[in-house]
């Protein structure tokens, strides 16, 4: 079965696909700190963070629409979290721009600014994983020091989520096949934690071959890979330009639009 | 020079007090290409992974006449390469890459040594173009070669396939023939196809409800219609 993983675009080549990974996971670590923590009225200058990670999905050629169904799929949760701020805080605020006014309230404000943080660090982590593959990013992870329990559990997690997500489907479409009436809700549920056990039962089975096949292999314990990594010049440029972008904008342009 | 594989009086209980394999005794010699035939259930599976040391019984198991004991396990694991029946159990890295040198890197090699390998494994199978793919993007065909160059980068003596041709095509099938018929190592090869059995192998051993039923020449088994329908087996085509 052919699924819709999330680095599907990480296997393309360009500039910023060729980056290291350390390098850009930790400047989108750091570019996402530094909008979490730009006040919460800052609305104007979300807007100018938004052009850096939306510049490096355009320069890598990842698909806007592919972008904005990836934001579109978890924005419910936030969109849920901004859409209550408005009916609790109702302090009137006023907003300007350039010679406009206009009346509002800090809970919208804050309505705003938390869907605008969201896209704009969703985007930054979009162009991480869409620009890097997932088993560089785990070398990455490893080589600045992630403990190497939470490597494995990390790619195991990749690389089994979609084994699961088949095994699933297989369950589902029997029962679809054979499933000819209404059952009424009880039976449902008891159907649905049938089908849920078995998913349990085979998902430790494939746990125990797979400590077979490393065991088979001498799995000691100890994680090794080699790594391919290597900080070059153009590493540092980007990382350069970037703290050049994030620190620019927080000292000199957020004043001015606050 | 010792037998590839050595086993005497090797009898397995399951926890549930099943009987898995009853007083089973074979040994197998170098560069022999062995399949293990039988029915579900007649404890192919388990004699395979009794020959890796996976389980434990009462008898004796000798791999490259070493015994399987606790101080021997990371020789044995050297010499001897299970392939297990799902390809999706054995590779279980983010690329197959790494998938491939997970191995020899356990073994201790030097990184360009691990490269090499890893280069060596993948053009036997033909994947040497695939090095970057992560193991779900592969298909039926090309994972179930992946998961032997997993095995043929650590360059073991001796190779145990379990149910290699499990949803395969026959394409895939013919493939897959083809390359295990040119390994130089001892395979020992658990099946319930008859045809792709006697296209592989010079020995068959016939298990049934743990125990061995028959051993001896390959087509000479395999096409003893009385035996082979007895045993809820067919007889090869070829």
């Amino acid at each position: 079965m052919h699924h819709a993983y999330i680095d599907k675009f990480a296997y393309q080549d360009s500039a910023i696909h060729r980056l290291d990974s350390r390098v850009k996971f930790i400047v989108v670590l750091i570019f996402t700190a530094v909008v979490i923590s730009l006040p919460r009225t800052s609305v104007s200058i979300l807007a100018c963070y938004a052009i850096g990670p939306f510049t490096i999905l355009v320069w890598a050629k990842i698909p806007l629409r592919f972008v904005f169904k990836q934001i579109l799929l978890v924005s419910p949760f936030v969109l849920v979290l901004a859409l209550s701020c408005p009916l609790y805080d109702k302090t009137p605020y006023t907003i300007a721009f350039g010679p406009f006014l206009w009346q509002s309230s800090v809970g919208w404000m804050r309505c705003f600014t938390i869907l605008g943080k969201f896209i704009v660090t969703m985007l930054a982590l979009i162009a991480l994983v869409s620009t890097t593959r997932f088993s560089d990013l785990l070398t990455g992870l490893q080589r600045l020091g992630l403990p190497g329990i939470l490597v494995i559990q990390l790619g195991f997690l990749y690389r089994y989520i979609f084994v699961l997500i088949d095994r699933a489907h297989h369950i589902l479409r029997a029962r679809a096949g054979r499933k000819l009436r209404n059952l009424g809700f009880k039976t449902e549920l008891k159907t649905a934690a049938s089908m849920l056990g078995s998913l349990l039962v085979r998902s430790i089975d494939t746990a125990e071959h797979i400590n077979i096949a490393m065991q088979a292999r001498g799995f000691d314990g100890k994680w090794r890979t080699l790594s391919k990594l290597q900080i070059r010049r153009c590493d540092l440029l980007f990382v350069l330009i970037a703290a050049s972008f994030i620190l620019g904008l927080y000292i000199f342009v957020r004043p001015i639009l606050q | 020079m010792s037998k590839a594989i050595e086993i005497e009086n090797f009898t397995y209980v399951y926890p549930d007090g099943t009987a898995a394999l009853s007083d089973i005794t074979l040994s197998v010699e170098p560069g022999q290409k062995l399949v293990l035939i039988g029915p579900n259930g007649a404890g192919k599976s388990t004699l395979l992974l009794a020959m890796a040391g996976f389980i434990k019984g009462t008898g004796k198991v000798l791999v490259d006449g070493l015994e399987i004991n606790r101080k021997n396990l990371k020789k044995i694991r050297t010499c001897l390469g299970s392939c297990l029946e799902n390809p999706d159990d054995q590779l279980f890295m983010p690329t197959l890459f790494d998938d491939v040198a997970f191995g020899p890197l356990n073994m201790g090699l030097a990184p360009e040594q691990v490269k090499k390998r890893v280069a060596d494994a993948l053009q036997t199978v033909g994947l040497a173009e695939m090095a970057d793919k992560a193991p779900h993007h592969l298909s039926a065909g090309q994972k179930r070669a992946a998961a032997i160059a997993t095995i043929l980068a650590m360059r073991p003596k001796i190779i145990t396939l379990d149910e290699p041709d499990g949803s395969l095509d026959p394409r895939n099938r013919k493939n897959l023939v083809k390359l295990l018929r040119f390994l130089p190592q001892t395979l020992i090869i658990a099946t319930c196809n008859m045809n792709f059995a006697a296209a592989l192998a010079d020995r068959a051993v016939l298990l049934d409800e743990g125990r061995i039923v028959a051993d001896g020449d390959a087509k000479k088994i395999m096409s003893d219609f009385e035996l082979m329908t007895k045993h809820g087996l067919e007889v090869s085509i070829k």
